[in-house]
């Protein structure tokens, strides 16, 4: 008996979070492309689908950490795109890395970035937006040490991104699920989980409360650096050479998935089903205007309107009371 | 008993003063630095007075947008609205309308892009930080769209003028417009009960609401003034480059807020002056124009902006949080 009220506790706290509306939100966009364009609801459609989200879905897993604890970071665009352009140059002829150790230097490197920006974050207490829009043109700047545009010739590298698992579900996915799913995990029932969200929720109460709130902050900047690298990884293997202009704009996009995946702007709240939910709304809407014909410029805006739209209803979501001022 | 003193207005402006002071010594000292070390070309009137053209587009925003700030709030999206004015104009001068029209058109539109900013931070009640970061893609997207992501030529004599021109046949008209414009918005900051207001609602919104100041009426319409002189900026750019591209002013955020910052504005709201804003935006814009005549790749310009804005940022951080724990 109390285990079936506990469930149905469980059940009704689901229907209130914007997960459920994202599926039927779903589910009535898959029927309209589908009257749109009878190719799209084919299985190869949808295999391209579910492999291009893959390194805005990694990303989102870094970010979402960052943002439920309140913080927020814009460079990862540009660390994805720094340590895809310097695998890609380590990989070529006259350095020949070892694939092993590209990995390593490539992780290391997102690492340190997330690092520095946490650091910076944390210890000297400036305005996490601010600082990671510095670092965005910094590392974006960084990223133009080489005037080569690499070709990826590396196997272990190119079937990275591109291997499907029985010749149908990609590659790609399976690391996302994973990730998801072990930062899910981490979330609910790790103390450093459950210390996220009390950091996001309210900071002050956090320290007063004894959690370490820099360091964790700190590890939160680190982890989202770690899977802009894996993502740059990602990226370098899907589009077969590495140039320093890949992955410009990205974090538009990631925000507008991980605030779309019900994560708070301020912190506090979110969880990896909405945000899994919310990748795949994104990336279909961008296969479904690719396949309506809809010139490549528009489909900016459409994305930059898209998250105006999503913060909009995130502001008037969270809003408890008439906002005075 | 310990007798407590409150800081007077005349002690609080005089610590205002001598920060600005200190600034404009440091934009004179880099001044006769740069002269040195880049002579012949820097002090050459061909690159100065392109320089100060360039500079007076971005210190019409950066002194509109200390408003802005100083009531606590940000726009990430000044950039984006050059991008489409610049855009706008040259597409409706191609369309073969009047050159002053296509002006106030454009302005207009400036306009309403302030306006919906100022509606979704006020109204909405979006954190104005992320707001703006989505409205900068969509203003841009929109200049992508309507120029297919192509250069046009934008040419009329009155479009020209502003940008080109020279009053009296002596003084660059955009300079004449820049300073004007920080004439205006010093008077509105400093010596109006509107500016006293702006103040009031950045230092605690709270306090500000209960002694009755609407303060969404004021970050709106600061915004609304963002808009427009972001606006004015980008007739300015397109006139100077007399081609209207959608990436103008591209990255113009990071340049124009670390010129605030430097110039004393606190992100955080209620601290500003409009005199530190110019030199700070003089000081930003010297700089850059010196790095570029070194011969500094541009890319490697673009590393050196964001570590500016961070570095600023940091020193103002630590400065504040060590008077902090004095206190």
């Amino acid at each position: 008996m109390a285990n079936s009220r506990k469930r149905y506790s469980e059940l009704k706290g689901f229907l209130r979070t914007p997960t459920p509306t994202l599926i039927g939100i779903y589910i009535l966009m898959i029927i309209i492309f589908t009257i749109a364009d009878r190719n799209f609801l084919t299985i190869q459609n949808f295999k391209g689908i579910f492999n291009n989200f893959a390194v805005f879905g990694v990303m989102a897993a870094g970010v979402a950490i960052v943002m439920i604890a309140g913080g927020f970071d814009l460079s990862i665009g540009s660390v994805a795109g720094f340590v895809g352009m310097l695998s890609s140059v380590l990989m070529l002829e006259n350095f020949a890395v070892p694939t092993p150790l590209v990995f390593i230097i490539a992780i290391a490197i997102g690492c340190i970035f997330g690092l520095i920006n946490g650091l910076i974050i944390t210890k000297i207490g400036i305005n996490p937006i601010i600082t990671t829009l510095g670092t965005l043109s910094i590392i974006r700047g960084a990223c133009y040490f080489s005037d080569l545009s690499p070709r990826i010739y590396n196997v272990v590298i190119q079937d990275l991104g591109r291997k499907f698992l029985f010749n149908t579900i990609p590659y790609t996915t399976i690391y996302i699920v994973v990730f998801f799913v072990a930062l899910s995990l981490i979330l609910k029932f790790t103390r450093f989980g459950r210390d996220l969200y009390t950091i996001g929720g309210n900071e002050t109460l956090a320290r007063l409360a004894g959690i370490k709130v820099d360091r964790i902050k700190t590890i939160t900047y680190v982890l989202s650096g770690f899977f802009s690298a894996i993502a740059g990884l990602i990226l370098i293997s899907q589009l077969g050479s590495g140039r320093p202009e890949y992955a410009v704009g990205a974090e538009l996009e990631v925000l507008t998935i991980v605030v779309l995946g019900g994560v708070a702007v301020g912190g506090g709240k979110g969880d990896y089903f909405g945000i899994f939910i919310a990748l795949v709304i994104i990336q279909t809407i961008s296969n479904g205007m690719v396949m309506m014909d809809v010139p490549i410029f528009l489909r900016q805006v459409v994305k930059g309107a898209l998250l105006v739209l999503v913060i909009s209803i995130d502001a008037l979501r969270s809003r408890q009371r008439l906002r005075l001022y | 008993m310990p007798e407590i003193k409150a800081p007077s207005v005349e002690q609080d402006k005089k610590i205002k003063l001598s920060n600005t002071v200190i600034l404009f010594i440091i934009l004179v000292v880099m001044f006769a630095l740069f002269s040195y070390i880049g002579r012949p070309f820097f002090l050459s009137t061909l690159n100065l007075v392109p320089m100060l053209n360039n500079l007076s587009y971005i210190g019409i925003v950066a002194a509109v947008l200390t408003m802005v700030m100083v009531t606590g709030e940000i726009d990430f999206s000044i950039g984006g609205n050059i991008g489409l004015t610049a855009v706008l104009i040259a597409f409706l001068l191609g369309k073969g309308m009047p050159g002053w029209l296509v002006f106030v058109i454009a302005l207009c539109v400036g306009a309403l892009m302030g306006a919906f900013n100022g509606f979704i931070v006020t109204m909405v009640g979006v954190n104005s930080m992320i707001a703006t970061i989505g409205t900068m893609f969509v203003w841009r997207g929109i200049g992508y769209t309507l120029s297919n992501g192509e250069s046009m030529l934008a040419m009329d004599p009155f479009i020209d003028y502003i940008g080109r021109g020279f009053l009296f046949k002596v003084i660059p008209f955009p300079i004449v417009i820049l300073i004007v414009v920080f004439v205006i918005t010093y008077v509105i900051m400093d010596l109006s009960k509107w500016g006293r207001k702006i103040y009031a609602v950045g230092t605690n919104p709270m306090a500000s609401y209960l002694s009755g100041i609407n303060v969404k009426k004021i970050k709106f319409i600061n915004f609304l003034i963002c808009g427009i002189t972001a606006a004015l900026g980008g007739v300015m750019l397109t006139s100077l480059t007399a081609v209207g591209m959608p990436q103008h002013g591209q990255g113009l955020e990071l340049v124009v807020i670390s010129g605030i910052v430097l110039g004393g504005t606190a992100l955080s709201g209620g601290k500003g002056e409009i005199l530190g804003t110019l030199a700070g935006t003089l000081i930003l814009g010297i700089l850059y124009n010196f790095l570029t005549i070194m011969n500094v790749y541009y890319y490697y310009v673009q590393i050196v902006q964001g570590a500016i804005l961070i570095l600023v940022v940091s020193a103002y951080e630590t400065r504040q949080s060590m008077a902090a724990r004095r206190a």
